[in-house]
């Protein structure tokens, strides 16, 4: 559950990696929804008035079509966002991590019947804390999941120093690790840079500032800078 | 090959393809009618093998990440979904529905029951012992039903409102009854079976009350029509519901995940066809069933071809004719 990335094979062989979306933004999503919809519903309601009675039908219409249509033609025509999940980043995908299909997102919106109760999505927000991927029962009836579209910040550049050859053969685990650590030190305080440095100082031979700048000078020759 | 190689000889075919996806994604239309989408599959493929040998070399997060979205967006590009066709929509509704219906007869023929006989029941009884009415309905529920159905009405079946009002109330309301029985049959099929009987209960106690107390001629003038569609979409999609439900219990030889997916995309094709049968109920209810001045002939022999029509259609759709197919 703490790992949420779900991995998917390509034909190609490669395996892409996409991030299912927790309930606290799918809620945030739902919401700008829901607001949204109101506010096409207030705003269609003015022309309909000069229907009179006849527009309170027309009216029930548009209610009925923002209730059970809006869902499915957004995340259809929009390659599976709806505009709320547009404003948050999030996006429905098939199981294969293509666009959701047309009945997938019929079966997973008629379903929210389903997952809205008991009060406000009860049962969805249960079903999402349980299921590793974080579908509720429409989701995981229909084969879709929703998916962050953006990545997580990837580490910055390594800064370049001169590089030093490392003066013994690390195994690849290892030399990922000593990559990672230059590109993702500029996230950690110095502190925490420094204790990590220490820990190598067999291989470094310093302490503290003079460590992790050895460090850094390793990852450059790893990257094969000059 | 060291990381700064391989990012040297590469990274402008990736900036190249990059900037295409993007583009793409802005004005779709444009961009695939440039030169470079010819080249788009080989190029997306390249980029797939890179990606690979990337992870493979251990290679650092800043290059795989980067390499990891464009194959993200190609993958979303190249293997997008066919664009929904019109004319599927019309083969479906004239073959496909009726073959899926008879498919599943043994859950449509559960939810008939479900349906008819509890109707049937509060008929009859109602007529043995009219008092009945006022334990299930209360009585400003009694007077509106007696209301809407006074033989002394213009119109019948309504107490106010124009015909399109009426009909936007009647797609409101029977397609969300309908849409909810089918998704409520998840619940092990309780939900489907609970909406089944509570309105099989309720339209058979309306048909008795109002036969009881003499408003029956206006009532069955009413409803004779569009109950073809009305009830008979009401049981495909409370039948729909209950296939849900019985996948759940009892997946059969298959694991429940995939059970489950493959009775969602049934159920959810019966709900769709439900769905246009009840567009056309309501169509019909606003239109035709509430002209009261009408003689019985033509009310009742107009109600008799559209049963006709769609058992027919429910029936003989979409069967293989002597062509074959």
């Amino acid at each position: 559950m703490i790992d949420t990335v779900r991995e998917i094979e390509t034909p190609e062989g490669v395996s892409l990696r996409l991030r299912a979306a927790g309930a606290l933004p799918r809620a945030q999503a739902w919401m700008v929804d829901l607001l949204l919809r109101f506010a096409i519903f207030f705003v269609a309601l003015i022309p309909l008035a000069a229907f009179g009675k006849g527009g309170n039908g027309l009216a029930m219409l548009v209610m009925f079509a923002l209730l059970w249509g809006y869902s499915v033609v957004c995340e259809v025509w929009l390659g599976g966002q709806t505009f709320g999940k547009r404003a948050l980043g999030l996006r429905v995908v098939n199981a294969d991590g293509t666009p959701v299909t047309w009945l997938p997102s019929v079966v997973r919106n008629l379903l929210r019947v389903v997952d809205a109760l008991p009060g406000v999505y009860g049962v969805g927000l249960a079903c999402t804390l349980i299921d590793p991927h974080a579908r509720r029962l429409g989701d995981i009836v229909a084969g879709t999941m929703v998916i962050h579209v953006a990545d997580l910040p990837a580490g910055q550049e390594i800064p370049a120093l001169t590089a030093v050859p490392l003066p013994l053969v690390l195994a690849s685990d290892e030399q990922a690790a000593l990559v990672e650590f230059a590109e993702r030190a500029g996230q950690l305080t110095v502190q925490r840079q420094e204790e990590l440095a220490n820990l190598l100082t067999p291989l470094t031979g310093q302490r503290d500032t003079g460590a992790i700048r050895q460090l850094v000078a390793h990852a450059n020759w790893l990257l094969g800078r000059t | 090959m060291k990381q700064e190689r391989f990012v040297a000889l590469h990274s402008r075919e990736w900036d190249h393809l990059q900037s295409w996806l993007n583009a793409l994604d802005r004005q779709a239309k444009r961009t695939l009618r440039q030169e470079q989408a010819l080249d788009f599959p080989a190029s997306y493929r390249r980029i797939c093998h890179h990606l690979a040998l990337a992870r493979g070399r251990g290679y650092s997060h800043e290059v795989t990440e980067r390499l990891q979205r464009i194959v993200q967006q190609g993958h979303r590009v190249l293997y997008q979904p066919p664009a929904p066709r019109w004319h599927r929509v019309i083969a479906f509704l004239v073959a496909g529905f009726p073959r899926l219906v008879r498919a599943q007869w043994r859950c449509m023929l559960a939810a008939a029951v479900l349906f008819y006989v509890p109707a049937l029941v509060t008929l009859v009884l109602m007529q043995l012992r009219p008092e009945l009415a006022h334990t299930v309905f209360s009585s400003a529920q009694l007077a509106q039903f007696e209301k809407m159905y006074d033989p002394a009405n213009a119109q019948i079946g309504r107490s106010s409102g124009t015909d399109l009002h009426m009909f936007g109330f009647y797609v409101m309301n029977n397609v969300s009854i309908a849409f909810r029985s089918f998704a409520s049959g998840l619940v092990f099929g309780v939900g489907a079976i609970y909406v089944l009987g509570a309105n099989g209960l309720l339209i058979g106690g309306v048909a008795g009350h109002l036969t009881a107390i003499g408003y029956g001629g206006p009532f069955w003038r009413f409803v004779a029509a569009h109950s073809a569609f009305e009830l008979t979409a009401l049981v495909i999609a409370g039948g729909a519901g209950l296939r849900l439900g019985l996948t759940l219990l009892s997946p059969g030889r298959q694991r429940r995940g995939p059970a489950l997916v493959a009775a969602g995309w049934i159920g959810a094709q019966l709900a769709l066809g439900a769905f246009a049968m009840l567009v056309v109920a309501a169509f019909v209810e606003a239109y035709w069933s509430s002209i009261a001045s009408l003689s019985d002939a033509v009310k009742f022999g107009s109600a008799a071809v559209l049963w006709v029509l769609v058992l027919g259609w429910l029936w003989r759709g979409g069967r293989a004719g002597r062509h074959g197919a």
